[in-house]
């Protein structure tokens, strides 16, 4: 086992161990919190669709099998990972991003028993015809929920119109039909190369001990060969599909995505790269930025609005999403102050004070045992430190964040409306 | 963890709740009124438009670029229903001074600022500015309309209404659309007086330490109000049991149908509210609860269906996400399993599973300033007073009797669903 601990000058610090079988452990202690959160995920998410192991050929799998998998893997042969929690009191969940998959719990007692079910459900898999054909049923329920939520569609309708290949475009969850094609062996066949602790990561934030953790870890892990997962590209072209989609829905006020496609030539985007263009998102219409207060005096924006850097393997574009009555609008003014600053800059006053706030919301995330151990599973899915973006709100500077203004290119950006449907 | 408590006048009570886990000092102020649906949509505006400006920060950029220069000190406004009460929160949260880069006292300043936001608004011959009130008048509006496009919000929304149709529980937290256009910028500086004058005020201060001289500061500014006719915090009005229960079809261009189930419950006191909370939970809360384990897991009927219950008014609502096709089978189903808690077979394992998962949320509590804050918060203007600590041993002395009794009282009194088109179902 290596073991690396990272110190800070805001009085925390962290280990990361690598076991020989390649799993990595995250661990921060908090001795003065009651509870623990600890997670186990693998980086394998819903954009990991084509792939081959260790040199083999590439397969091709159905839409939404990551996630269908979170929910079998709950299962065992001994009983639900559920019940196994029920007995401890902790509470459990697990959830399937674009890239990973994260098995979670949290507890504020009986810390090892539930480190035990965590580690022994997702390192048992079990399925049968029956039990799959069952989760059909229930994720179908959910996809329907979410077919019905206009938050969520607005967002992938956006990527639906902005990706053409890239399977970011398609739902987490897949489809009624994708999710019908799967069976065991394809289940299988992907846990048995993205569940390999060499793909995996552990990540623990509250009150436990470093060495006393890494002992039990050790002693729970099952013993296996280290696999090389090759995943393959998307060729993204570096177009859109079309600048508008539009769709109807029984809501009374339309709500908006409004996204840019950023041209990428590297799968992974550099931390310094996410933190310049999260100060350059606050600078453009940040609540302390005179366009947003613009858009809130003319009306054409609420509390809802938000915006991210959506970035991960193969894919970066800025999002602006919230309610508006009038969506194009918004997207213009947003076109025009970026065309600002890139003619003219940017106040530099306002570039110190986003600073300060983005480092303030770094230090209160130290708050939350939660909060660290999901900033853990970026760090190990991305190879981050997690003391590197304070590091980074303190050096980076004006030209630093002036140059990202690149990443905007109004050719390649896309408004995604929900409106309401006529008689709403 | 650790209180204090500082009489800060008629009706206003500070509390400093001491806890090191913490890199940032939490401060809030809690307004509680009457529910009057003459008056909810103004006094909802008020936590709304006090973040936003103010005498010294006239706009909402001034303000945020003074947020920013603090460390990103957050701001938080709120307005709820608690029983029969408007509860209004404004909040600050704030990096302890040790953490700023060049040794500025940031908390003090939050804690100044916060007060100014409160007690100085942006003003002017008794009136707010007009266009900060109609600013805040369409997000409130807009907000409103907003939850029409989350059907699970508006389902429960609608539940309530059809159910309090009588009683002063079914007024819209915010109020609605219409009550929110008549509020003129007079009326909005008459509510803040009353808001200022007549709550009871509950102020909780969560932190290392207490900031120098905190509660006599707000005492100097309560000081200059006439806060005589402030009243304290009521019980609220029971809800009625009804003989036959009441059914309420709507349909809506959806996929997925909306069952939501109100029931009448005992109120909480004393001795039952340990065990309403574990019946609750046994019955709609975890996944090893009743409705989880049966009508989720072994019938697939839907891929939510939970219950929440509000102790205060005596109100628990099952919610469910269902097929329209499943929805006569689901609401069969999550009744047959209402009727196995009242008759006591639940399990040793859902009973203990409960009781354990309680505890656990319970003991976690001091781990979320904003958990902290909302608990002092009910429990300061409540007649059951009782700690997080005090509760968990409440709780692990709850027996399957207990739970059973508590169940009895449970009665169904409307039927909310809401279904697909018929024209959109074959599609």
């Amino acid at each position: 086992m290596q073991k690396q601990v990272f110190e800070s000058d805001i009085g925390e610090s962290y280990t990361l161990a690598t076991l020989d079988n390649g799993l990595s452990v995250y661990i921060c202690e908090k001795p003065s919190h009651t509870s623990v959160y600890a997670i186990f995920g693998t980086k394998y998410g819903s954009i990991d669709t084509c792939f081959s192991k260790n040199g083999g050929e590439a397969i091709s799998v159905p839409e939404g099998i990551a996630h269908f998998l979170e929910h079998k893997l709950f299962e065992s042969e001994d009983g639900d990972a559920f019940t196994k929690y029920a007995k401890t009191g902790a509470m459990a969940n697990a959830f399937t991003s674009f890239d990973r998959t994260c098995y979670l719990f949290s507890c504020s007692d009986r810390f090892y028993e539930n480190l035990c079910i965590l580690l022994d459900f997702v390192q048992s898999p079990y399925f049968t015809k029956e039990t799959i054909q069952k989760e059909q049923g229930i994720i179908g329920q959910e996809i329907k929920m979410y077919d019905d939520s206009p938050a969520f569609r607005v967002l992938f309708n956006m990527l639906s119109a902005m990706y053409i290949k890239h399977a970011v475009r398609i739902d987490i969850a897949g489809t009624v039909d994708s999710i019908a094609k799967i069976d065991s062996n394809l289940l299988y066949n992907c846990y048995e190369t993205f569940y390999n602790p060499s793909n995996m990561f552990l990540c623990i934030a509250g009150n436990v001990d470093t060495s006393e953790v890494l002992k039990k870890i050790e002693s729970s892990i099952k013993p296996c060969e280290p696999v090389c997962i090759q995943r393959m590209g998307f060729e993204e072209p570096a177009t859109i599909k079309k600048s508008f989609i539009e769709q109807k829905l029984p809501i009374l006020t339309p709500i908006f995505c409004y996204g840019y496609k950023q041209k990428i030539n590297s799968p992974y985007r550099r931390l310094k790269s996410k933190v310049c263009v999260e100060l350059l998102l606050e600078i453009i219409c940040g609540e302390a930025s005179p366009l947003y207060e613009r858009l809130m005096v003319e009306g054409l924006i609420n509390d809802e609005f938000e915006f991210e850097y959506f970035t991960g393997r193969d894919y970066a574009c800025v999002i602006f999403s919230g309610e508006s009555s009038n969506p194009k609008r918004v997207a213009e003014e947003i076109n025009s102050e970026i065309e600002n600053i890139r003619e003219h800059g940017f106040d530099k006053k306002l570039f110190s004070a986003v600073k300060c706030a983005l480092y303030g919301d770094a230090i209160k995330a130290f708050n939350s045992v939660e909060a660290i151990a999901l900033s853990f599973t970026e760090c190990a899915v991305y190879d981050y430190d997690l003391f590197e973006k304070i590091k980074l709100l303190k050096t980076v500077s004006y030209d630093d964040v002036l140059k990202r203004i690149d990443v905007f290119d109004e050719d390649l950006s896309v408004l995604s409306v929900i409106a309401p449907l006529e008689g709403s | 963890m650790l209180e204090n408590s500082v009489a800060l006048g008629n009706q206003a009570q500070g509390f400093f709740i001491k806890n090191d886990r913490f890199k940032t000092t939490y401060i809030s102020y809690n307004f509680y009124l009457p529910l009057d649906k003459n008056s909810v949509a103004s006094f909802a505006l008020l936590p709304f438009i006090l973040t936003t400006c103010s005498k010294d920060y006239p706009d909402f950029s001034r303000l945020n670029f003074k947020l920013n220069k603090l460390y990103s000190a957050s701001l938080s406004a709120s307005a709820e229903k608690v029983g029969d009460y408007q509860l209004l929160k404004v909040a600050i949260s704030v990096i302890d001074d040790k953490y700023a880069l060049d040794g500025e006292n940031l908390v003090n300043k939050a804690v100044e600022l916060l007060n100014h936001l409160i007690f100085e608004p942006r003003v002017e011959n008794c009136a707010f500015f007009n266009s900060d009130v109609e600013r805040e008048k369409r997000k409130a509006i807009e907000h409103i309309r907003g939850e029409m496009a989350e059907k699970r919000i508006y389902a429960r929304r609608r539940l309530v209404e059809e159910m309090y149709k009588n009683d002063v529980y079914g007024i819209s937290k915010c109020g609605t659309v219409e009550q929110i256009e008549k509020v003129t910028p007079e009326g909005l500086y008459a509510a803040w007086r009353d808001l200022i004058e007549s709550a009871t005020i509950v102020v909780n201060v969560i932190s290392k330490t207490l900031p120098l001289n905190t509660f006599d500061n707000i005492k100097s500014y309560l000081s200059a109000f006439d806060r005589s006719s402030a009243k304290s915090v009521l019980d609220s009005k029971p809800t009625r049991s009804i003989c036959a229960a009441r059914r309420v079809e709507e349909h809506l261009d959806i996929s997925q149908g909306k069952l939501v189930m109100g029931f009448s419950v005992d109120k909480a006191d004393d001795k039952n509210n340990a065990a309403l909370t574990v019946m609750c939970d046994i019955f709609g809360g975890g996944p090893y609860s009743r409705l989880f384990s049966n009508v989720r897991e072994k019938m697939s009927l839907c891929y939510y269906c939970s219950a929440t219950i509000e102790k205060r008014k005596g109100l628990l609502i099952v919610d469910s996400g269902v097929e329209a096709s499943n929805a006569k089978r689901a609401e069969a189903e999550i009744l047959r399993q209402l009727e196995v808690i009242k008759s006591g077979s639940f399990s040793d394992f859902e009973f203990e599973s409960s009781k354990k998962a309680i505890i656990n949320l319970l003991n976690g509590y001091g781990d979320h300033q904003e958990a902290i804050d909302a608990w002092y918060t009910i429990k300061s203007s409540s007649n059951i007073q009782i700690s997080p600590e005090d509760f968990v041993l409440a709780v692990a002395r709850v027996d399957k009797q207990a739970v059973t009794n508590a169940a009895k009282s449970v009665k169904l009194h409307t039927v909310y669903n809401l279904s697909p088109n018929v024209s959109e179902e074959g599609e």
